[in-house]
């Protein structure tokens, strides 16, 4: 039981974190466009499943301050309040504070937060009081009824129409729950729980009389009602609200303070019709809501309108009776129409946990590995018929395998549209304007890719709004318009995932950062460095210091940590920039972190894996014209230099040589180069299976797979090596 | 014991409580034990997969039901040279938990099993200051076993993962 108790709360935390998350998307379109009503409901819709769900789980401070962010909203949509944009900075700043306190459930109270919220709620509270003040005229408009009046307005109203209305100051709240309730996963009890975080329940009474006798007794059934009675100066809709979940099978009416006598009558016509033994007037005596003389009365109009009025309709009799009244009515239908929206769009989509979808992967990876065995043994066997099934089955595998990745990926325009928040707080906070283009935001890429590209993102981001766009009076006398652009851009490209991110600012300057590299012992004076190279200079974490680089245009915080995460996730990054016009800082990933497509080499006992996008051509090397007569390690590939490594050699066996040698000619960081190899054994699916952590420094190997003979291969991280084989002098082999 | 090196994965069934026993095993005639709490499984030498450009005292990598599992030569991890191959030589697995990276397996080659001790924790010794044949940080103690000494390594010290990937200098040095 405490099990499923913990899965729901997990789910119930991830689900606000999804919520805030549309939250902010909607908000932020809100500024685009603050008239649309759409948005408003968004917003709130958010700020209500989160009150509701926070409800059921006891979190009463989330409660508490989403009704406070509820309340403003509903201010809002009902045209009272108009989006401006100090309201959606508060309404940002309400949804970061909502945040923390979700983070914060599973630890102790903090006091801070407590502060915060109390903060925050004035600040709503004196937005809406403004409104409230003007508003507070005594006219029947219907969408007043509905929003929270003093009480001092009803008293007005009881003056006008005493002998029709009665004496109870409080809501009272009738409460029948559907046969079903137990069924759906409901707990009646958390419902009157919640409720009492709205105000004070003065009087509570349980209706039993529709429990059967013992033989009938279904006690997956609830036969439990309450007739309950309410002291708050809430409104009618919130109350409701409160009952959302359960309102489609249950029986519930709300009364507000001094209602019409006419209702009470008409409750009680109701609960009769549907179990003549209640003894509901007893009921209402008892729990303050009818003095015994006003439950008389209603009895006799009960009596005469069922003598008149004979067998309306339920609903008719509700909005006649003005129990409904117009306004709740349309929001009620509003609401069940994006209910039934909603349900549309959930159909389309499931949730499944993340953990079994990487089981899965894992199991198609085997499933790859085992295909690739039986392949091979099919091969040796030389039985056609066995060859042509295998290989049918081999392509459904793939197809398995390329549909079951898929199902990791997601868009990178989630992660993108989280900064228009940063580019919004961040310019403001420098004083800058600065507008953020988002481009090929469907980009689809792996998610745990995904998850771990945010951060180095918002350093770049921050980057350059903070160091790479000048300020407004800069731009206009550099003759750019004074608003700035950070561009946020995601394509495919061979097999990677390339995001850029650009900006139109002052550009870095190489020299300044060449010469700062110098002054602080990170290459030597005497070591001549392209203009590429100077620029890559600012990854570097010497460099990495403020203070080091705040005289230059360039960036420089935290730089070598976003290097360091980029490699983490196999990906490398460019630094691009034209003094003057801007730079871009490009990032290159890997589509996913657990299968490639490679090419499969032979080198000595040994197989090794190259990733296969990354291979231009083989060409026999022996049919090359090789020049090697002045140790150096370089062919002409069609008139062409092709420098080359020999991985025989490089992976330390110096004297052996194939019979037959063969060049692969790979491609790295935009330039060629080729790796001399024993044999070519094909394309190969490769599973990749990270290599121990002893091999965490070990650069070259990017990982390992297993092959279908149960044999290990490595997979060769060519960047590195080629790399390698520049810094570590041009005859390392 | 023959048997014992021959079948393909051999689980040894770990013991309750504090458990004296002690797999002892020869590395080029010296006996030496080793705690059994951490070693999941002893396997037949299989084939390794070479690793490039890594330091000797890595022999290469094994797959282990679909797990691709590093092994350690323990006499050029002593220092030693490497052991020829020989119909017993097997790998022993270990599983070791770190307290930041979670648990990870290392297989380490030895020459022959020899057998499960009970060693009292009153016939073990600490670790001569010097004299041993093998870094004295690797060894948790000496165990008395009749009138012989064995030398009981301490796995954590001998197979230390921040050892262990200081593969860079190494790999440098390597033409």
């Amino acid at each position: 039981m405490s099990d499923i108790l913990d899965q729901a709360h997990d789910t119930f935390i991830s689900e606000c974190f999804d919520l805030l998350a549309e939250m902010e998307t909607n908000l932020q379109q809100l500024q685009v466009e603050p008239e649309n009503p759409e948005l408003v409901h968004a917003v709130f819709r958010v700020a209500h499943t989160i009150k509701g769900s926070a409800g059921l789980f006891g979190q009463d401070e989330i409660v508490s301050f989403t009704h406070g962010v509820e309340n403003a909203l509903d201010r809002v949509r009902d045209g009272l309040l108009t989006i401006n944009g100090r309201m959606i900075d508060l309404l940002l700043e309400c949804r970061d504070h909502l945040e923390r306190l979700i983070e914060g459930i599973n630890q102790p109270p903090d006091r801070a937060l407590v502060d915060d919220s109390r903060r925050l709620l004035d600040q709503l509270k004196q937005l809406c009081s403004n409104v409230d003040k003007a508003q507070q005229s005594p006219a029947d408009d219907p969408t007043a009824a509905i929003s929270a009046k003093p009480p001092a307005e009803y008293t007005a109203d009881v003056d006008r129409e005493q002998d029709l209305r009665v004496s109870n100051c409080n809501w009272h709240i009738s409460l029948h729950f559907g046969v079903d309730v137990f069924r759906n996963g409901m707990e009646p009890l958390s419902f009157i729980r919640y409720l009492g975080q709205l105000g004070r329940i003065t009087s509570i009474q349980p209706v039993v009389d529709r429990i059967p006798c013992l033989e009938q007794l279904d006690p997956e059934s609830c036969f439990i009602g309450f007739e309950i009675d309410f002291d708050s100066d809430t409104d009618k809709q919130t109350i409701m609200d409160v009952f959302e979940f359960v309102a489609d099978d249950s029986r519930i009416s709300i009364l507000p303070p001094h209602s019409k006598l006419a209702d009470y009558a008409e409750l009680i016509t109701q609960l009769k019709l549907e179990n003549a033994n209640y003894r509901i007037g007893e009921l209402l005596t008892k729990s303050g809501a009818l003095t015994e003389r006003e439950l008389n009365q209603a009895l006799a109009q009960q009596q005469s309108k069922v003598a008149s009025e004979a067998h309306l309709p339920l609903g008719q009799i509700l909005v006649e009776q003005g129990s409904i009244d117009r306004s709740t009515l349309g929001v009620a239908l509003a609401k069940q129409k994006r209910e039934k929206e909603r349900h549309h769009h959930e159909s389309k989509s499931i949730r499944v946990d993340a953990e079994r979808l990487d089981q899965l992967i894992n199991l198609v990876g085997e499933l790859v590995i085992a295909g690739a065995g039986t392949q091979l043994k099919a091969e040796q066997l030389g039985d056609e018929g066995l060859q042509e099934s295998v290989s049918v089955v081999s392509r459904l595998v793939e197809e398995i395998r390329d549909r079951s990745l898929r199902l990791r990926m997601v868009h990178i325009g989630e992660t993108f549209n989280r900064f228009n928040r940063v580019v919004r707080d961040v310019s403001r906070e420098l004083g800058k304007t600065i507008r953020l283009e988002i481009q090929g935001g469907d980009t689809e890429l792996d998610k745990s890719v995904v998850e771990k590209i945010g951060d180095p993102l918002t350093h770049l981001v921050r980057n350059a709004i903070d160091h790479g766009i000048e300020s407004s009076e800069e731009r206009t006398r550099a003759g750019k318009p004074a608003q700035g652009t950070v561009t946020l851009k995601s394509y495919h490209d061979s097999g990677n995932i390339v995001i850029e991110v650009a900006d139109d600012g002052g550009g870095i300057d190489a020299d300044k950062v060449y010469r700062k590299a110098v002054e602080r012992g990170l290459v030597s004076e005497a070591q001549p460095l392209s203009e590429a190279e100077k620029l890559r200079l600012i990854l570097e974490a010497g460099l990495s210091t403020k203070d080091a680089v705040s005289d230059l245009s360039g960036r420089g915080v935290g730089m070598d940590v976003v290097k360091k995460n980029v490699e983490a996730l196999r990906g490398t990054i460019e630094v691009e920039s034209q003094l003057g016009q801007g730079s871009t800082l490009r990032i290159r990933l890997p589509l996913t972190l657990s299968i490639i497509d490679g090419f499969l080499v032979g080198v000595g006992d040994s197989s090794y894996v190259i990733q296969l996008d990354s291979v231009v051509e083989c060409i026999e090397f022996a049919k090359l014209e090789t020049v090697r007569q002045h140790g150096g390690h370089y062919i002409n590939l069609r008139g062409e230099v092709l420098p080359y490594l020999n991985l025989r050699a490089l992976f330390g066996d110096q004297d052996g040589h194939a019979e037959r040698e063969n060049i692969v000619v790979v491609r790295s960081g935009g330039q060629k180069a080729g790796l001399i190899v024993d044999q070519l054994l094909g394309e190969y699916q490769t599973v990749i299976k990270p290599l121990s952590q002893i091999f965490a420094r070990l650069s070259g190997i990017s990982g390992s797979t297993i092959l279908g003979s149960g044999d290990v291969a490595m997979i060769l991280d060519i960047e590195a090596l080629v790399k390698e084989a520049e810094r570590g002098g041009h005859a390392s082999a | 014991m023959g048997e014992l090196a021959s079948s393909r994965a051999l689980s040894v069934e770990p013991s309750q409580g504090e458990c004296g026993q002690y797999l002892t095993f020869y590395l080029q005639d010296e006996m030496f034990g080793l705690n059994i709490t951490p070693i999941r499984e002893i396997s037949e030498y299989g084939k390794v997969t070479p690793v490039p450009m890594v330091p000797n005292y890595v022999r290469g990598v094994v797959n282990l039901r679909g797990n691709v599992v590093p092994v350690i030569d323990l006499p050029a991890r002593f220092g030693w040279p490497s052991s020829p191959l020989n119909k017993r030589s097997c790998i022993v697995i270990v599983e070791l938990s770190t307290a930041d990276r979670g648990a990870i397996e290392l297989g380490i080659v030895i020459d022959s099993v020899s057998e499960v001790l009970d060693i009292p924790a009153e016939n073990i010794g600490s670790a001569p200051s010097f004299g041993a044949k093998v870094r004295t940080d690797f060894i948790s103690g000496m165990g008395k076993v009749g009138d012989d000494f064995i030398v009981l390594l301490n796995a954590e010290k001998v197979l230390s993962l921040d050892e262990l990937s200081q593969l860079e200098q190494v790999a440098k040095t390597a033409p």
